[in-house]
Parts: structure tokens; C-alpha cells; sequence
């Protein structure tokens, strides 16, 4: 890459260099001077120049104060901010005028008081009375624009973050301005509540307290609060984060921008999903079951007891989550493995490290010009961030071909692979960066699609795993210890290791398998009548460790709170030393880095990728193949959060418009869908991509359902 | 709104034989040599025509009086931006005072829509948008009768395919990048420049976008040539203009006249004059966002440098008369509430500062604003003057300010006696299209 090219330029008498076309406000910060703005923000895309609190003097150029926000660096530029330009210092005390003559200065009683980009501006540049005499506008406040988020349209300056971020970023279209001049309101169309992914963002870009959270409202002060930063742990981005606590309680979510990871977005799981923390069935002490429904509190000495005597009942089977940390994972490992003489484990999911030979930031994603997005989930449900960065290329100017049951190539399940050889692959090798991205069931953890990256000379792959630390999970399993024990026919005891494994229907049937069963979970109603032993389990926010995200990027975890109870590490210890295995109860961080740096590509040894076999047709009228997906807002702690309950997809069944046509359904139409004896009633959805043959489903709404399915309308 | 009788002083480019004939009907346009410099147009080379209008010293008849054919000479060529040139039609009118295009658009749509053609030649452009003011429904229809006649006539549409679309009621969308968010169907506000529409305009693309009388004033310069339409007018302001003269006068409606002409005789000889027994108190020269002139400063040509030298404009040549009976703060009120109405929200000093405008202004005339109060206004104005995104904000201020400058005495009295003296009789209607604050209903504005 050549060095870019270098401009000298003057801001408030300092000359300086910077390379060409940086924005001036940069370019100033860079000079340690401040252009005080509010509607500047660059990862909105270009600026707009609307709230007029960057005026400054720009020669050369007309002879009136100019946005700097909207202007970049040139050769010979003089500029003057209100340090030194009575001209600039005029406009800016203007526009500062301008803002307060409505706003109501509530600061008292405002969340955002104490960290408000308004309230520092006029605290150092602002007037100190008002020249204004009549009464000031007034709306009806606070409206919530949805149950997780609160507008007060008399605090609102109208800088447009949260629309643009609406419309420019997120790509939702829900959030925007109505009326006009004075009239100004931002809103939703209809009224109808601000539902998408990403929604919580435009509370954090909110310059003022317009936007506030329903969950941190009247909650927490800012000199009264502590910011700690960590990591998301509730899917495989693994987007950076900083927990505000107070008094030893989670009380928000913050983005932490990472330039390659997030960009600073957080998806409405990570930022409001926290308060699972405080659900009402979560797990304080030990528990035994106690009769059919009940369960009674154990002390610990008892519950290790207790433990130990289940454990040693018979051969050991362990169901892992793949939400465990790093440290964890190699924990469990070593209790079972080294402790028990078992090697018997249910992986989350498959993991491979061929992925590896093609990683790279999820930000290659923006910089490519083609991206295949192959499989037959929405990389949305899966890694929310992702469909960020594809929305970016796509605005970039990239080509985006979806290859899936319902993609732009529309394919049968399991077929996508050979349909990117088969359909994609000129398209993949003349193009000059192509990045695929596996996203769905399959794919061999990942060898597939790094299989077809190698054969079609793409320049990055990504694998959107189903669980946030699975592949770390299963290796660190692996390394735990170097015995080989045998791995027993049968198995006695079942450990279940998480909520999420918990909750896996896969998992409840070895249970009914087993003479006990152990699971260390943060909540126990869904354990009732099935479980003997519960462990207190602890959420990613409670935690010190290592998590690898989807990009092989390890990522140090913080405690942000005391936990209710000691965490894993610390009783697993006491546990394994009962069967001679000593254990460090202390996570060892990996990355003391702000923000943790990518590893450098690794090769492995190639195991040949196999050829989905094609899926057999389906006679019309006949059985549909069910495809089952995760959505973004389910699992345990999706469910305990009151105000995510909105966000849930309502149950439904999608059909393709062919499949739906034959069968007589309409949209909307109720539907009982069957199999195996079993059915279910939900409601019809068509999608008009979707692959004739197929339905599909969230996975907790067809949870009784086999494989193959009739769906009719009665 | 009918065309003044010809004067000795005056001369028919835009509106040329449309007292004599019908040239709403392209037979008869065509009669009088209508789509013949057209075909003389697309003879030439593109650039040939872009000379012709440089040489014409063309200027735009929207407000801003920019070069036409230098604004042309920037859209980049085909080869050097790969995408769609367009060619956008400012039919927009909507500044109070201004009625111009009303006319030229019913009156002569072909003249309009043949400038369309060659304009579209000389940048290269095969898709015309004429954006045509939602309550302009007279000359949306005769508009559309005259394309519709053209539909049989391919070798006069060539391959340029123009589209009508209808604004919604905005004022600001007669600004040319409000304008464009409209119509690619975003909410009509200004975008920051640069990049300048003629390099990134509708849909990202290399656009030009002109006024209705700058379409209609290319075919009798292609069919005159540059330099002889040059000859007309004066220095700076050559050719004609169609002047809209409204207000207290005695023959109000559009004129069009040579530039330069003078403003008493464009008020006294065409307008003839104020009503009988009235003086006249002030001149609005070209449209409500202009700096207001007093009576007695009239005697000025009616060109872009004479009235520059007494720190007004042309703008979109809307003349409105004010006799000696007319409040000016309930004058101030009219215009800023009307900025107020149409400020589009977008940047903050036109948003709140247009409303404190008119807050002050109407505790002005109610009698009860103190003496600090009618400084404040003047204050509030000039903190919007120089600071806005576009110039809605900006014009707005002046104008008002200009109003209070020029009659200090009136505004003092009102400080004074605690109230207006004018009251009630002050006659405001027929000064500036009545503004129904809070009753305003686009549907029923624009018939579907």
C-alpha cells in the first residue's frame, strides 16, 4: 500500500499534516483542538451538516463560518475555531442559542445528565441566561417508540443520528422524521413500535436524553456508576462491550467500539439481554430435587457431596453448552476426563480449524466486492454484526449472492455448496476480493466452506458457528489433559454444562437415558422434575476468561459482577480435588489488549471435503423437509428479559408461495403442521424465495416436530 | 394572469407570439418555427451548444442567476462518469410573489419542453424530470397535453424520455438538492454541497437542474444565436425576464420584460401603478426572500448588478407592491411565518430561529414586546444570517431584518403605543399568497 498523500493545513494558528481528506474535525483533534459537534458521526456514513455546531472560519471559502464536520483537509487550508475566530465563536454561540431556546433543561431529572454531549457544550460554551420570553414547544413525553426504548421529543435537537442510523446503517427504515421546521418529530411510521435488531444503537448515538433505555431509566447517575469492559457472550461476534454497574448490579449495555469486529454496534440481544442476570429462577444455591416438582437449597459442602456420590455412580457423560469459557471448558476436561476416566461428551456443535487458513476481520467483509453467503439460515439470526458489515459492502458498491433455500440462488437444503461450484465459481475467481460466509446448519464446522475457498481462490471465509465458544469449547475439551480414556458404552451419570445445553431437546432425551443427572445452570424452572442436582451456573457477565470468536480472535472476558454464588471455577476445583485432579479456580487472561488483535492465519493438514449428498424432491402435496433455525432472540436469557419479549418471532411456519398455493394457505392463515403422530398449530408464512419443498421454523416453536412434515390447514 | 399589452420597452423571447396564437397546440407552435432550433441544436455537437449559451451569458432564472451554460460546461462527459446524466426541471415554484412559471408552463409548455430536448442534447442527458408544484394542477395538465402530443412524434422526443412528477406542498423542495432527495422519494431536505448536483445529483449521478424560464429561454437563443440574444437586456443581465407584478397595483400578472428596465416603470407603465389616492410605501423586488426596497427607491434598473448596489436581488422576479396603508410587522408576520411553515427542520438555526422570528414579531404587534425585544429580533436574525445549510434560513432573516432597518420608525411605534396602529386596516390580503398557518391540508392542496 502507498502512504497516502500528506496536506498541510492550519487549524487555530498550529500547522500540521495530515494525509488528505481527513475530515477537519479529525484533523483538529489531532491538533488537541476541539470542533464541538452533534450530528457528525462518520459511521453513519457521509456527513450532513445539520446541527451547525461545527462553524468555523475555513479560508480559503466564502466569507461566512462554514460546517467543518462536512469539509476535509486541503493543502494551504487556514482554519479558525471559536478559540480564535470571533466569526466562529458568534456562529457557535448561535447554534447553541438555537438548541436551548426549546429545549427544556430537565437535566436534573434527565438519564443522560452527566454524560451529555449538550449539557458539557453548554456548561463551557453555552449562555448563562436566555433572551427568550414566550413558552417553549412542548410534546407529549415520553413516548415509547418500543417497550426497550423511550422518546422525549422536547429533549431531541433533531440531529438525525438515530434516523440516519436507521436508514443508513441498520437499514431497518422504521425510525424517521415527521412533520417539518419546528414541527420536526422523530418517529415510527403508524406508531407502530421500532422493531429490529439493532434498535438499541440510536439510544447510545443519541447526543441528548431523547432516546433513552427503559431499562436504565431513573436507574444509575453517571458519578455514581463504574464502566467495565468485556465482551458479549451471548453469540460467536463476540462484539466488544462495557457493563455500567452499580452497587454490584448490571444496569446497562454499552457498545465498545472494535474497528474490525463491531464498529461500535450492538445488536438489541447483547444491550438489553443482560438482564437475565435478575430473573426470578435463577439459580443462588445448590438445589436438590425434592419430590416431582420441587427442588430444596443445599449448602455447598452438601452439594459437593452430593456431587461426588452422583458422579461416582456410574460412568460419566457431559453435555456441553459451548458458552463456556475457555477456562472452563478445560476445567470440565479435566474433571471427566482425568478425574472420572470418561471421555464421554455431546459437543454444541462440529468444529474445524480448516477455517483458519482463510481468517480475517469481519471488517474484510465491507472491503470486498463480492460476498457469497452460503447455507439456509439468516446470517442475522445466527451473527447479527455480520449482516452489518454485508449492508456496508453492499453500499460499498459489492455484490452480495445469497445461495441457500431461500437465497438469490435458491437451492435445496444441503445443496449450497455444490450450487457456489457449480453457479459462482467464475463469479469467485475474477473477482478481486471475494469473502464467503457459511451461515446455517452444516458445512463441518467450517471445512466446507474453506474447502471452496481454497478451490475458488476467495480471499477470506468466514463460519457463523451456532454457539459463541463452541469450536474453543470442543478444543479445549481436547487439550485438557493428555490421558485417553475410554470412552464407555453406556453412561450413569448425565452433567449438564449450561442453560443452553439444558434446554436441547437432544440433550433432555439422554437424560431419560440416565440414573442421575447434574446440571450447572443459571436457571432452574425449565429443570423441574428431571434434574436431581443443580449447580449454580454463572452468565458470560459474571465471568473472568477466554472467548474465541467466530474469527479466531481470543477475547478476554472481565467480572463486571460478583456472581450470587462462587462461580464454576472456583467449585469445580473443590470438587475435582475430591477425585485427585488439582485445578487453577482462577481464569488466566489472555489478551490484556483493550481490543484483542487477530491471529495470524494457520494452515492445517486438509482433510478432503465431502459433497453434501442433494436432497431427495418432494412429491407435491406431499411431506416438507422442516428446516429449524435459532433465532437471534430466543434462549434462555432472551426469555427472561421482559423487554426483549417483543422482539421474539411469533410462532409461525414459512412456506414457499408454490407449497402454500397447493395446500390452499394464504398468508396469515393458521396451519396445523404434523409429524410422527405429533402436531402443532401455527401461523403461515410465504416466502416467495424460499426453495419448493422446504419449510421452515423457529426451532422452539417445532420443538416436538421430526423431519419430515404435512402441513394443511385444518 | 394576463400578459401586459406590448410595450415599446419591452420584448417577447420567453413568451414570443403566445398573444397571437394558441401555442399550447404544437401545430401551431410549430407554425410559428416551434422544434426548429431544436433541430438546429442536435445538428451541432453537444459542446457546440453548451458555446451557443455561454455566448448568450445566459443566466438562471430560478433566483440564484448562476451561468447557465457554465453550470452545463461542469457536468462531467459521459466518458470520464460512467452512469446516467439527468436533466431536472425546477418547477417548483412556490416563492410568495413569484408566478411566472405558472404562465410559461401554460402558455407555452412547448417552448418549455423543446429547451427541455436541447438541454438534454447538450449534456448528454436521455431522461428528463420536470418537477412540477403539487397545486400547479393547470399547468401540470396543459403540460402533460403537450408531451402527450409529442408521443406520436419521435423524431421531436428523440430517445429523451421526460417525466412529470408533482411535488407535495414544500416549499424547500424548490431548493435543487431538496428537490432531488424528493424525487428519489426521500424527505425533501437539503443535502450539504459539495459534491455539486452536476457531479453527484439524482441518484448519485451527474445532474443539471434548471428553472422552468431558463428551458424556455434556450430555443429562441439557439434560434437567435448566443450573441444576438446577448444584445438584449443589459451588462450581467442580459435577454428578457418574465416579472411577476402583484400586490397593490393596478394591473397585476406577469410581464416579461428586457433586464434593466426600471422598476417604476415596470410598476407605473406595465403594473400602472398603485390604486388611485395611495402611496407607494415599499417594493418587494423579486419574491419574499428578498430585501425589501422603499418607495421611493424604485427608480433603479431592473437587472442583477442595480440591484445588488442597494443589497437586494432579482431572485425569482416576483414584484410585490405595498401601499402606504400596510403594517410592516404585520408584514414581518406574513413572511416569517410563512419560513417558519416551510423551514424543512434539517439545520437548527433556520428551525428555531424562524420561529423566534415570528414569536417576537407577533408580541411586536400585539403591544407587548419591550424595547430589548425589537434589538433581540434583529439579534435572532442575524444569528441565522450566514449560518444555515441552505438559503431558506438565510433569505428569511434578511428579509425581515430589511423590514425592520428600513422602517425602524413603524417598528418603534409599536414599542411605543403598546400596539399597531394600522389594527385592522392594514390590507394584507392580496400582499403575498395568504399563508393558512395550521389549516394546511396537502390533500386537499394536490387533487389525486
Amino acid at each position: 500500500m502507498s502512504a497516502p498523500e500528506l496536506v498541510t493545513l492550519t487549524i487555530d494558528d498550529v500547522e500540521l499534516q495530515v494525509p488528505k481528506g481527513t475530515g477537519l474535525v479529525e484533523a483538529a483533534l489531532a491538533a488537541g483542538i476541539e470542533i464541538p459537534v452533534f450530528c457528525y458521526e462518520p459511521r453513519l456514513g457521509p456527513p450532513v451538516g445539520a446541527c451547525r455546531m461545527c462553524l468555523c472560519e475555513v479560508q480559503p471559502g466564502p466569507p461566512k463560518p462554514q460546517a467543518a464536520c462536512t469539509l476535509t483537509a486541503a493543502d494551504g487550508m487556514v482554519v479558525k475555531t471559536a478559540a480564535t475566530s470571533e466569526l466562529a465563536r458568534e456562529a457557535q454561540d448561535a447554534t447553541l442559542e438555537f438548541i436551548l431556546v426549546n429545549h427544556p433543561l430537565d437535566c436534573p431529572v434527565c438519564d443522560k445528565g452527566g454524560e451529555c454531549p449538550l449539557q458539557d457544550l453548554t456548561f463551557r460554551f453555552g449562555p448563562g441566561n436566555t433572551r427568550m420570553t414566550f413558552p417553549k414547544r412542548t410534546f407529549e413525553k415520553p413516548i415509547p417508540i418500543s417497550p426497550a426504548i423511550a422518546l422525549d421529543r422536547e429533549r431531541c435537537i433533531l440531529c438525525y443520528r438515530c434516523t440516519r442510523f436507521s436508514e443508513g446503517v441498520a437499514e431497518d427504515g422504521l425510525l424517521v422524521a415527521r412533520n417539518r421546521g419546528a414541527h420536526s418529530v422523530i418517529a415510527t411510521f403508524e406508531d407502530e413500535p421500532y422493531r429490529a435488531p439493532f434498535s438499541g444503537n440510536v439510544i447510545e448515538l443519541c447526543p441528548v436524553g431523547a432516546l433513552t433505555s427503559t431499562q436504565y431509566r431513573f436507574e444509575a447517575r453517571p458519578w455514581e456508576i463504574q464502566n467495565v469492559p468485556s465482551v458479549c457472550g451471548l453469540c460467536p461476534v463476540g462484539c466488544n462491550i462495557t457493563a455500567t454497574t452499580r452497587e454490584g448490579k448490571v444496569k446497562r449495555i454499552l457498545s465498545r467500539n472494535h474497528p474490525e469486529l463491531d464498529e461500535g454496534w450492538l445488536c438489541d440481544k447483547g444491550r438489553f439481554g443482560f438482564s437475565h442476570l435478575y430473573a426470578s429462577d435463577r439459580v443462588r444455591d445448590p438445589l436438590r430435587q425434592l419430590g416431582k416438582r420441587r427442588f430444596e437449597a443445599l449448602s455447598w459442602d452438601d452439594a459437593l457431596d452430593e456431587a461426588e456420590r452422583l458422579l461416582r455412580s456410574g460412568p460419566v457423560l457431559l453435555a456441553l453448552s459451548g458458552s463456556e469459557t475457555v477456562e472452563q471448558a478445560e476445567a470440565l476436561s479435566r474433571l471427566v476426563r482425568q478425574g472420572l476416566r470418561s471421555d464421554a461428551v455431546v459437543f454444541p456443535e462440529q468444529a474445524s480449524p480448516a477455517i483458519d487458513a482463510f481468517r480475517a476481520p469481519l471488517s474484510a467483509i465491507r472491503d470486498a466486492d463480492l460476498v457469497v453467503v452460503i447455507g439456509d439460515e439468516p446470517v442475522e439470526e445466527r451473527a447479527p454484526v455480520v449482516g452489518l458489515w454485508i449492508k456496508a459492502a453492499r453500499r460499498k458498491g459489492a455484490e452480495i449472492v445469497t445461495v441457500g433455500v431461500s437465497g438469490s440462488i435458491a437451492v435445496s437444503p444441503g445443496t449450497a455448496a455444490e450450487a457456489v461450484r457449480s453457479q459462482l465459481a467464475d463469479r469467485i475467481r475474477g473477482a478481486k476480493q471475494a469473502v464467503l460466509i457459511w451461515s446455517g446448519p452444516g458445512g463441518a464446522g467450517g471445512e466446507t466452506v474453506a474447502g471452496l475457498a481454497r478451490e475458488l481462490g476467495a480471499s477470506a471465509a468466514f463460519f457463523l458457528p451456532a454457539t459463541p465458544n463452541g469450536r474453543a469449547v470442543v478444543e479445549a475439551w481436547k487439550a485438557g489433559t493428555e490421558d485417553e480414556p475410554e470412552r464407555p458404552d453406556q453412561f450413569g451419570c448425565l452433567l449438564i454444562s449450561g442453560d443452553e445445553a439444558a434446554n436441547d431437546p437432544g440433550v433432555r432425551s439422554l437424560a431419560e437415558r440416565a440414573d442421575a443427572v447434574i446440571a450447572i445452570t443459571m436457571f432452574a424452572d425449565p429443570l423441574r422434575g428431571w434434574v436431581d442436582l443443580v449447580l449454580p451456573g454463572t452468565s458470560y457477565l459474571e465471568r473472568d476468561g477466554t472467548m474465541v470468536n467466530l474469527e479466531g480472535r481470543r477475547q478476554r472476558l472481565r467480572r463486571t459482577v460478583i456472581p450470587p454464588s462462587p462461580d464454576e471455577l472456583a467449585w469445580i476445583a473443590k470438587l475435582a480435588e475430591r477425585f485427585g485432579v488439582e485445578i487453577d479456580p482462577h481464569a488466566r487472561a489472555v489478551s490484556a489488549e483493550e481490543r484483542a488483535p487477530l491471529p495470524a492465519r494457520v494452515e492445517h493438514a486438509e482433510a478432503p471435503t465431502k459433497p453434501a449428498p442433494p436432497a431427495q424432491p418432494t412429491a407435491r402435496g406431499g411431506p416438507l423437509r422442516l428446516l429449524r433455525y435459532r433465532p437471534l432472540f430466543s434462549g434462555p436469557a432472551v426469555e427472561r428479559v421482559e423487554e426483549l419479549q417483543f422482539q421474539r418471532p411469533e410462532p409461525a411456519i414459512t412456506l414457499s408461495a408454490h407449497d402454500a398455493q397447493v395446500r390452499g394457505i394464504s398468508p396469515g392463515d393458521e396451519v396445523v403442521v404434523r409429524s410422527n403422530g405429533t402436531s402443532v398449530r401455527l401461523r403461515a408464512h410465504v416466502d416467495r424465495n424460499l426453495v419448493d419443498g422446504a419449510v421452515r421454523a423457529a426451532e422452539e416453536h417445532v420443538r416436538q416436530l421430526e423431519g419430515a412434515v404435512e402441513v394443511s390447514t385444518s | 394572469m394576463l400578459l401586459g399589452k406590448p410595450m415599446a420597452s419591452n420584448r417577447h423571447v420567453v413568451l414570443a407570439d403566445a398573444d397571437q396564437h394558441d401555442l399550447t397546440k404544437l401545430a401551431e407552435y410549430e407554425a410559428v418555427g416551434g422544434y426548429q432550433a431544436l433541430a438546429r441544436a442536435r445538428a451541432l455537437a453537444p459542446d457546440a451548444v453548451i458555446e451557443e449559451v455561454k455566448a448568450s451569458k445566459l443566466r438562471g432564472r430560478g433566483g440564484a442567476f448562476f451561468a447557465t451554460g457554465m453550470k452545463w460546461g461542469f457536468v462531467p462527459k459521459p466518458d470520464q462518469i460512467p452512469k446516467p446524466h439527468y436533466l431536472v426541471v425546477n418547477a417548483d415554484e412556490s416563492e410568495p410573489g413569484s408566478f411566472k412559471d405558472n404562465e410559461i408552463l401554460s402558455r407555452v409548455p412547448h417552448r418549455f419542453v423543446e429547451g427541455c430536448l436541447i438541454t438534454a442534447h447538450a449534456v448528454e442527458s436521455k431522461a428528463v424530470f420536470v418537477y412540477v408544484r403539487g397545486e400547479y394542477t393547470g399547468p401540470y395538465e396543459v403540460l402533460v397535453a403537450a408531451l402527450e402530443e409529442l408521443q406520436d412524434r419521435p423524431e421531436i422526443r428523440g430517445d429523451v424520455s421526460i417525466l412529470v412528477h408533482r411535488g407535495a406542498g414544500a416549499y424547500i423542495c424548490g431548493e435543487e438538492t431538496a428537490l432531488l432527495e424528493s424525487l428519489e422519494g426521500k424527505r425533501g431536505q437539503p443535502r450539504t454541497k459539495p459534491p455539486f448536483p452536476a457531479v453527484q445529483g439524482l441518484y448519485a449521478s451527474p445532474t443539471v437542474v434548471n428553472n422552468v424560464e431558463t428551458m424556455a429561454t434556450v430555443p429562441p437563443i439557439l434560434a437567435m444565436g448566443g450573441e444576438e440574444y446577448a444584445k438584449l437586456g443589459v451588462e450581467n443581465s442580459t435577454g428578457t425576464r418574465v416579472v411577476s407584478v402583484s400586490g397593490h397595483v393596478v394591473n397585476g400578472g406577469n410581464y416579461e420584460i428586457e433586464n434593466g428596465m426600471s422598476l417604476r416603470s415596470i410598476i407605473d407603465d406595465l403594473g400602472g401603478g398603485v390604486p388611485a389616492g395611495r402611496r407607494l410605501k415599499a417594493v418587494i423586488p423579486g419574491g419574499s426572500s428578498t430585501v425589501i426596497l422603499k418607495g421611493d427607491e424604485i427608480d433603479v434598473g431592473y437587472d442583477f448588478d442595480s440591484l445588488t448596489g442597494l443589497g437586494t436581488a432579482m431572485g425569482s422576479a416576483g414584484i410585490v407592491c405595498i401601499d402606504d396603508r400596510t403594517c410592516m410587522v404585520q408584514l414581518g408576520i406574513r413572511v416569517s411565518e410563512f419560513y417558519e411553515h416551510e423551514s424543512c427542520g434539517k439545520c437548527t438555526p433556520c428551525r428555531e430561529g424562524t420561529r423566534w422570528m415570528t414569536a417576537i414579531l407577533r408580541k411586536l404587534e400585539a403591544g407587548d414586546a419591550s424595547q430589548s425585544e425589537l434589538d433581540l429580533l434583529l439579534s435572532v436574525c442575524d444569528r441565522i444570517i450566514g449560518k444555515c445549510l441552505c438559503p431558506l434560513g438565510d433569505t428569511a432573516a434578511q428579509a425581515v431584518a430589511s423590514y425592520v432597518e428600513k422602517f425602524r420608525d413603524e417598528f418603534q411605534a409599536h414599542v411605543d403605543r403598546n400596539g399597531c396602529p394600522f389594527g385592522e386596516s392594514s390590507p394584507l390580503h392580496g400582499v403575498l399568497a395568504p399563508v393558512a398557518q395550521g389549516a394546511h391540508q396537502p390533500a386537499a392542496a394536490v387533487p389525486a
